[in-house]
């Protein structure tokens, strides 16, 4: 029973992001899905759940409101011309209200659980579900939504639905000196700042989930014009039908 | 900015040693200042996500969308604290049965359904809401998360400390640590809760309520906090810096202060407990049972036992039954066939209380009245949605 | 804020301090056609697809199953729950104590109990039981039942439970889903999957 054991895996999951990059695969497309540049395919985005801050000694996240509108607007910025060098057009989502808004934010949630039910469980290779092991060598890549996407406000204006999170904590002075403290004792992971960010492709008739880049370790200083840029080329690593991409990742 | 059941009372206990209050009530609030605007990076900060968590709030499946309770609730703020204030704040009702209630620095005020259940008036109500209205006026949020960050930081260091040394003994002075920095954070929150006391019982006096109410709810409270503690046969010492104020008898010298601040000459005000039953009405069963839920059985014993000061009505006495058969000890079943049986009494067609009464009875071997009762159940309610069990039931008993 | 918000974060300062050691152990993989024996019980399993058992287990009496996450399908088997005992390990007996199952409980009562420890553990108010019928668990008469509620992470989600009293203690199976889409997906695998548990 999940929420039963809520902490448990909130405590793996907080152990998952410790260890490094090392073991933690990234990204993954549907098998058999092809988005070929300049498609011109109208991609709607929900408002990104950007929220940008500094933790704290005692993993308190301290929001940061000018970071987090600086970060909000580059990531958007970046978002729209991204997709417009792939030939995509980025759509809003119109907003709702009533038992429609109800159904979006449902939606957003269900997207969260899901992608980090991917990077726990799939991605993760050291905490990888069994099934997913066999899933894996066959190449497969199957999470849905459902078809139930198709009610979301804005789905029959585009062909795709882009769902995106990020969340930033940057380490304090203490938090680091805690951390350095913690490697020296038995069994214990502290990590120092906190980087999280799933971006994934939705299949507005489907729900399929098409394409997925979840990093609960991130980088890119979003705070920062080019750290954002560099965040969104991260958040959108792989994205189908980018060549760029591919260079991106190999000259890091 | 939360109002918490330990906060409180850990301010109330420390306001008794306020001196200089005791000889005068709470001033009337100040002129009303205007909308008034952020400044620096930790309070932009807290004010930016706010408003995000506001825009999640108000689409989220925890508020109850109920627009008259809301509407009910609001105004009973504004009421206290007056229009020009009461427009900076947006009310969202929560349903979470714990004893809360917060105003968040951008003027979300979320009500707790725990705390719609625990109040008994309109001016008890209004005492709660405009206390926290009072945090919100003097920015005590930001002084506070401040405060925070200070006594989590301590802990996490602790944390990392303890892990270097392998006995229980270590795992146990974590605990008590943890404890002294909830102590500290409480000893450093009671000025501001003194502060927002104090502010709180300014808007009172000035309003048409009775701000004698005040001094009710934190008694109620303290009352119902030593009740769950002696039910969970809790040793004293052990919770002595947090929970030290549940053997204080309710009336004290915090009560004096909190009276001192009233205005005498209002104690004869109308506290509209009245109109405050009527607007519950529906709700009242429902916070009831999600109160019950909570498995505390001494706080649930309590506040039922609270409700029933204004008379015991039938829903009391049929939730009531449901708690003691939810504990099911033999004694608790056999007062729980008495609580069922007094709210049939009061209505005859109280399906539900037919159930419980027959499994109760089921249960402490009286097979044949069971039956009679799961069978009147089943003729009071033939579309029950657990109708084929308790034919089972009946069946098996053969 | 105030105590919330330190109970969160002493939450997230006590996660970044959890032992390492739990990292090392993987989740079980429950292979088709093969017998599984549920926490070193009598009771065996024959699962008809692929399932994987998770690492973190909720209780002495309990343990998960899931395809894709527990937060998106989650089975959990209560297997031989003694009177007296909670479902699942209380998270402070003192404080915060669960209900327990009892020596007198009725069958009828299991979804009250189910009902109850969740809404003390998750502390929350949003929880309905939708309906309950006779059925059967382990080859045994029982009872069989419906409820939804919605979890800290304001997801709404479906459960489906199939329980016994045996001998004196209880067996129940848990499914959990999120109402949108993955109740529905992964119920008839639910179904089939406790269809096969057997009492040695």
């Amino acid at each position: 029973m999940k929420t039963l054991m809520g902490l448990g895996a909130a405590a793996l999951l907080a152990m998952a992001c410790a260890p490094s990059a090392a073991g933690q695969e990234r990204t993954a497309v549907k098998q058999g899905f092809d988005l070929r540049s300049q498609s011109g395919k109208r991609v709607l985005v929900f408002k990104p759940k950007v929220s940008v801050g500094s933790q704290s000694t005692g993993a308190m996240f301290e929001p940061n409101a000018e970071w987090t509108e600086q970060a909000k607007r580059n990531i958007e910025a970046a978002l729209t011309e991204h997709q417009a060098s792939l030939g995509n057009t980025v759509v809003e989502a119109p907003d709702a209200s009533g038992e429609k808004a109800l159904l979006v934010e449902e939606y957003v949630n269900l997207f969260d659980a899901v992608s980090q039910a991917v990077v726990n469980y799939q991605f993760f290779v050291g905490n990888r579900l069994p099934t997913k092991k066999r899933d894996n060598k066959t190449g497969v890549f199957e999470w849905s939504l459902g078809e139930g996407v198709r009610d979301l406000p804005g789905a029959d204006t585009a062909d795709y639905a882009l769902f995106i999170y990020n969340k930033d904590a940057y380490g304090s002075t203490g938090r680091k000196l805690l951390q350095i403290a913690a490697l020296l004792g038995p069994g214990i992971a502290v990590k120092s700042g906190e980087h999280k960010g799933a971006a994934g492709l939705v299949d507005l008739r489907t729900g399929d989930l098409l394409w997925l880049n979840a990093d609960f370790a991130m980088g890119g200083d979003v705070r920062e014009a080019d750290g954002a840029q560099k965040r969104v080329r991260q958040l959108l690593e792989g994205f189908p039908g980018s060549v760029a991409d591919q260079q991106t990742a190999s000259a890091q | 900015m939360m109002l918490s059941a330990l906060g409180v009372i850990g301010a109330i206990l420390m306001a008794g040693a306020a001196p200089q209050s005791k000889t005068r009530t709470a001033p009337p609030p100040p002129p009303f200042q205007g909308v008034y605007q952020p400044q620096g990076v930790d309070e932009i900060g807290l004010w930016k996500v706010d408003d995000e968590n506001e825009s999640k709030l108000s689409n989220s499946r925890a508020v109850i969308h109920d627009e008259a309770l809301t509407a009910y609730v609001k105004n009973v703020l504004c009421s206290a604290v007056g229009n020009d204030r009461c427009n900076s704040v947006r009310v969202y009702i929560v349903r979470e049965p714990s004893f809360n209630a917060t105003m968040s620095p951008n003027g979300t005020m979320r009500v707790f359904s725990g705390l719609l259940l625990r109040v008994r008036s309109e001016a008890e109500l209004a005492a709660v809401l405009g206390h926290e209205f009072g945090h919100f006026e003097r920015r005590h949020t930001l002084e506070r998360f401040k405060a925070q960050r200070r006594g989590t930081d301590l802990l996490s260091w602790a944390a990392v400390l303890s892990s270097f040394n392998n006995n229980p003994y270590a795992r146990r002075s974590f605990d008590d640590l943890e404890l002294s920095v909830y102590g500290s954070l409480l000893r450093f929150n009671r000025d501001n809760e003194r502060e927002a006391d104090l502010v709180g019982l300014g808007y009172l006096n000035v309003s048409a309520l009775r701000p004698q109410a005040a001094a009710r709810v934190w008694q109620n409270l303290m009352a119902e906090t030593e009740a769950s503690a002696v039910a969970k046969g809790m040793k004293r010492p052990r919770f002595d810096r947090v929970a030290y104020f549940a053997s204080h008898p309710p009336e004290g010298e915090r009560a004096a202060y909190l009276g001192a601040l009233a205005l005498p000459e209002a104690a004869d005000r109308p506290d509209g407990a009245d109109r405050y039953r009527q607007a519950m009405g529906p709700w009242t069963p429902v916070f009831l049972k999600d109160q019950i839920g909570l498995n505390d059985f001494g706080g649930s014993e309590y506040l039922i036992n609270s409700l029933a000061s204004d008379g015991w009505t039938s829903t009391l006495w049929f939730h009531r039954g449901e708690l003691f058969r939810a504990r099911g000890g033999q004694r608790d079943l056999v007062h729980a066939a008495d609580f069922y049986s007094q709210a049939i009494a009061l209505d005859p067609l109280y399906a539900d209380a037919y159930r419980g009464l027959g499994l109760a009875m089921i249960k402490t071997a009286r097979p044949t009245e069971g039956r009679a009762a799961l069978a009147r159940y089943l003729e009071l309610k033939p579309e029950a949605d657990d109708r084929a069990m308790i034919e089972l039931t009946t069946a098996s008993l053969n | 804020m105030n105590m919330q918000i330190v109970r969160f974060s002493l939450a997230a300062a006590l996660l970044t301090a959890a032992p390492i050691l739990e990292m090392a152990s993987a989740n079980d993989f429950r292979e088709r056609g093969k017998a599984a024996k549920l926490s070193a019980s009598a009771v065996s399993i024959t699962p008809p697809r692929d399932w994987n058992k998770l690492d973190i287990r909720p209780g002495k009496f309990a343990e998960t199953w899931t395809l894709d996450g527990e937060q998106l399908n989650d089975v959990t088997f209560y297997t031989g729950v003694e009177p007296g005992a909670p479902l699942v390990k209380e998270r402070n007996k003192k404080r915060k104590p669960l209900p327990k199952f009892g020596a007198e409980t009725l069958l009828v009562e299991v979804p009250e109990l189910l009902e109850g420890t969740y809404r003390a553990y998750k502390e929350i108010g949003e929880f309905r039981l939708t309906g309950s019928k006779p059925g059967s668990y382990l080859g045994v008469k029982g009872v069989e039942f419906t409820y939804d509620y919605t979890d800290g992470d304001q997801i709404r989600r479906q459960g489906e439970a199939h329980a016994a009293i045996i001998g004196g203690k209880l067996y129940m199976a848990t499914y959990d889903a999120p109402k949108i889409h993955f109740f529905q997906r992964n119920i008839a695998d639910y179904r089939a999957l406790i269809s096969t548990a057997k009492i040695m």
